[in-house]
């Protein structure tokens, strides 16, 4: 990696800060763009940045989303505990799109903490050291005879101080080190601490502003009605109505984006406000030709996907030999588990406000993406990508809707043709029919067991419309690498096959927090400890086993930290006294490694006949080096609730092609009253961090069916348990 | 002779249609931008303002229902930004991404005013029409503890 002065100039021309600060960019490695999926499109030369005013005020920028995450606490943290900075003369600014400047922004897959954590830190050492050397100059000494501590740089020999703002002009002629040496992990000052997010004050009070609350002179207000079935096409539409509507000043059609995450059409009135465009709306007559995806029923669609999966499928991968293990086993089990489609639904709508003018295109949006905004809109406009210039807001809640942009397309659509800045919020309604959603799925698996209760053969089939639907449209169901997660899990079985069952998509596929770490998490950890009890055997100690049994080299460090965490969350839990529980009472306990992280579940319930408590949850967690105790806390805390909103009750339905849920009355996410007592026990690790977003979700629903089935011999198989009918 | 309504102590006149919800009063014409707008049905809590002190769902209550009514929306909650609540919900770090806070803060407001030491289950019940998307549900309830706890001790 090598660390570069930025041309201070340069700098302050574009970003036109006050005069005499100390500007540091870092470039990353070419490997850290290299990931496979989904930041694949994502430009190189990257640059990070801390502003270091003459007053000694730090601005440093945090180049990924925010959403909720904390992300733009712990990475600028990181920067600050390297620069020896004083975090309370910090203040955190969300950087504009621009991948150039500071490196791959899309936001997504819990990549974060894990690809940047490093050049972050390398940033904020580089800092310090051009400070310290400033500091030798000054003083005329050797820089070995100085250090830096909390915004100051002291003499050794003499004693003296000079603060970081007094060095500020100096430093930035000082060379950029190439490696700057990076603190030992006991030299932490806020990383591994809990530390306050940063814009908490702003929230309480109102003031923190998200893609929503974005207001301009002469802004204009614009909803939108998409065509309900994907690839149906606008036949016609009676503007009468809503033209003669007080305050709607135009009706806008949106044509289709032929992109991945492209807005898929529909129609948009424009007024002086949310609300008169919103019952604007509602007064189009608007004739769709619905296309060939109005066949599309989830309930018929799902029957379907369990057919498939119940049959030999197309096969993902193989090894050992499965027919053989079976032909041996002293015992053979199977199951079958769904599960249905979700909509992400944060709490704020897809909103944004662009701005097209003849030299300039500005867009204020909560996004995941905003190079993928800035690339369609350039293609559309006929601009270059540079020349579109994305504030990145905060986000209201995104869990990956918000890495599709195409309610920014549209907003861009408008402004052209209005021409005037133009705030586009989608209704509640628009969210959860327009969506990309979670994959509805079927899983079948097949075991052999010796006598013993090894487990010796796994056939596992999957039959779910994927994410690579939206880049391929015509194909007939998963690819193998879709399977991955199965393939690769760290379950030490012998003889293993992995089948893709038939599953063509009929709507927009996306990421959804943990995405297929939902369903196979679900399968494994539920199946595994049917397994258990078919064997006469304790779920946890079982469950050790089946990942002892893991000879494969390469796994033995996923075998060690997964069982690690099982044994936490099950100490936690106070799983070697569960005997001791009031009748109706069970612990289910269940672990899923995804996005690198390891995270256990153990998940203690009271049943009535129907009714499902939950009482306690105990989540161990192994993310290597944690960043902020707090924010990680807080991850799993909010996974623990997503994860019960889609163990529990939130589906979307299809019929005739289109989403039959409307708004939270028929797509229930949890609600306070349903809040169990959630204990997050974090373990302390010298390992590379990892994130943290997605994969707290997958470990939740399998520990709750283990833990129904432990309290009331009753197994749910299927997500959600308890599905409303809509 | 329009009708006007106050809002976080200062006077505005209704200039707009009558059936136009609070909330997009609020937010577009006002621009009060802190009231979120999260569902438009009364069914998240988003919205929530406060009534002549009563938490109420803006999105479903049209100005012309409100006239000579006192507003008090998150802005206007206490003069510093240090209500109980405000405190409270610092010290828990109770938000994520901080976009149900607002109707969280201003239905706990409303609650604790008339319920000055809530139970947990009390608290279930009184915040259950807010929903947070995070699931920030564990801190806030700790939230509206501390700050019943210390308002306790005001008294």
């Amino acid at each position: 990696m090598t660390v570069s002065n930025v041309s201070r100039r340069d700098f302050l021309k574009t970003a036109s800060i006050a005069t005499g600060g100390l500007v540091v960019s870092v470039a990353l490695p070419q490997s850290a763009l290299a990931e496979k999926g989904i930041m694949q499109d994502s430009a190189f030369n990257p640059n990070a940045f801390i502003h270091l005013q003459e007053n000694g005020d730090t601005i440093i920028y945090c180049g990924r989303c925010e959403m909720g995450q904390g992300i733009s606490t712990a990475l600028p943290a990181a920067v600050a505990d390297e620069m020896d900075a004083d975090w309370t003369r910090v203040t955190v600014k969300q950087a504009d799109g621009n991948e150039e400047k500071y490196g791959p922004q899309a936001t997504g897959g819990s990549a974060s903490i894990r690809r940047m954590f490093e050049p972050m830190r390398q940033a904020g050492a580089a800092a310090k050291y051009m400070l310290i050397a400033a500091a030798a100059k000054v003083w005329k000494t050797e820089t070995e005879n100085c250090y830096a501590q909390e915004h100051f740089v002291f003499n050794k020999v003499t004693n003296q101080k000079l603060s970081y703002g007094q060095l500020a002009s100096i430093a930035a002629n000082m060379p950029v080190p190439t490696k700057p040496k990076l603190k030992a992990k006991s030299e932490y000052k806020y990383i591994g601490k809990h530390l306050d997010r940063h814009d908490q004050g702003e929230v309480v009070v109102g003031k923190r502003t998200y893609g929503v609350d974005t207001k301009l002179p002469g802004l204009k207000y614009a909803a939108i009605v998409h065509c309900p079935v994907l690839g149906g096409k606008l036949k016609s539409v009676d503007k009468t109505a809503a033209l003669a509507m007080k305050g709607v000043s135009a009706v806008v059609e949106i044509p289709r984006f032929e992109v991945p995450f492209g807005s898929i059409g529909g129609v948009a009135v424009v007024a002086d406000n949310s609300w008169t465009a919103q019952q604007a709306v509602n007064s189009l007559v608007v004739d769709w030709d619905l296309g060939e995806n109005a066949i599309y029923d989830t309930k018929t669609y799902k029957q379907q996907l369990v057919a498939n999966v119940e049959k030999p499928a197309t096969l993902a991968s193989e090894r050992g030999d499965i027919e053989k293990a079976f032909a041996n086993a002293s015992q053979k089990v199977s199951a079958t588990y769904t599960g249905g489609h979700l909509s992400h639904s944060p709490m704020e709508p897809n909103a944004s406000v662009v701005w097209v003018q003849k030299d300039s295109c500005e867009v204020w949006a909560s996004t995941q993406s905003p190079g993928d905004i800035q690339k369609v809109l350039g293609q559309y406009l006929k601009r270059e990508p540079k020349d579109i210039t994305v504030h990145v807001a905060m986000a209201g809640g995104a869990f990956g809707r918000k890495f599709k942009c195409d309610y920014v397309h549209e907003a861009a659509v408008i402004s052209e043709k209005v021409n005037a800045p133009v705030q586009l919020i989608w209704t509640r309604e628009e969210d959860m029919r327009t969506g990309y959603y979670h994959s509805i799925n079927a899983q079948h698996i097949e075991a052999s067991m010796d006598e013993q209760g090894n487990v010796t053969g796994w056939l596992h089939r999957a039959a779910f419309p994927s994410i690579a639907s939206l880049f391929n449209p015509s194909l007939e169901r998963a690819p193998a690498d879709s399977l991955g997660e199965v393939t690769n899990h760290p379950f030490g079985i012998e003889n293993f096959r992995a089948e893709s069952g038939d599953a063509k998509a009929h709507t927009r596929i996306g990421w959804y927090r943990a995405v297929y770490a939902i369903f196979y998490g679900f399968a494994f950890s539920t199946f595994a400890d049917e397994l258990a009890y078919k064997a006469g055997k304790d779920p946890l100690s079982f469950l050790k086993q089946i990942y002892a049994n893991n000879n494969n080299e390469k796994q033995q460090e996923n075998v060690k930290r997964s069982q690690a965490v099982l044994e936490l969350a099950a100490a936690k839990a106070g799983w070697h006294n569960r005997d001791e529980l009031p009748k109706g009472q069970g612990i289910g306990i269940a672990v899923h490694y995804s996005f690198r992280s390891y995270v256990a579940m153990a998940v203690h319930v009271e049943v009535d006949g129907d009714n499902i408590k939950v009482l306690n949850v105990d989540c161990a967690i192994d993310c290597g080096q944690i960043l902020n105790t707090d924010g990680a806390t807080a991850q799993m805390e909010g996974a623990v609730v997503m994860g019960m909103s889609l163990a529990m009750s939130t589906e979307v339905s299809f019929k005739n092609g289109a989403v039959v849920n409307s708004n939270f009355h028929d797509y229930p996410v949890m609600r306070i009253n349903d809040m169990p007592n959630v204990r997050v026990h974090i373990t302390d690790s010298d390992e590379s961090p990892t994130g943290l977003g997605e994969p707290g979700v997958a470990p939740f629903a399998p520990a709750l069916s283990n833990a129904v089935f432990a309290a009331s011999g009753k197994r749910y198989r299927d997500i959600p348990f308890k599905p409303i009918s809509v | 002779m329009k009708q006007s309504i106050t809002i976080n102590g200062k006077q505005h006149e209704i200039d707009v249609d009558g059936n136009m919800p609070l909330l997009w009063f609020l937010r577009d014409h006002l621009e009060y931008t802190g009231t979120k707008f999260g569902c438009g049905k009364g069914l998240c809590g988003a919205c929530t303002v406060h009534i002549d002190g009563v938490a109420t769902r803006s999105c479903i209550t049209p100005v012309s229902t409100l006239a000579d009514k006192k507003i008090t929306t998150i802005e206007g909650l206490s003069e510093n930004g240090d209500h109980p609540l405000q405190k409270a919900w610092l010290k828990n770090n109770v938000p994520q991404c901080g976009y149900c806070q607002a109707g969280q803060i201003m239905n706990a407001a409303s609650f604790l005013a008339t319920n000055a030491a809530p139970s947990e289950d009390e608290i279930d019940m009184a915040m259950q029409g807010n929903i947070c998307r995070c699931g920030t549900y564990q801190r806030i309830k700790k939230a509206i503890s501390d700050a019943a706890d210390e308002l306790s001790k005001e008294a």
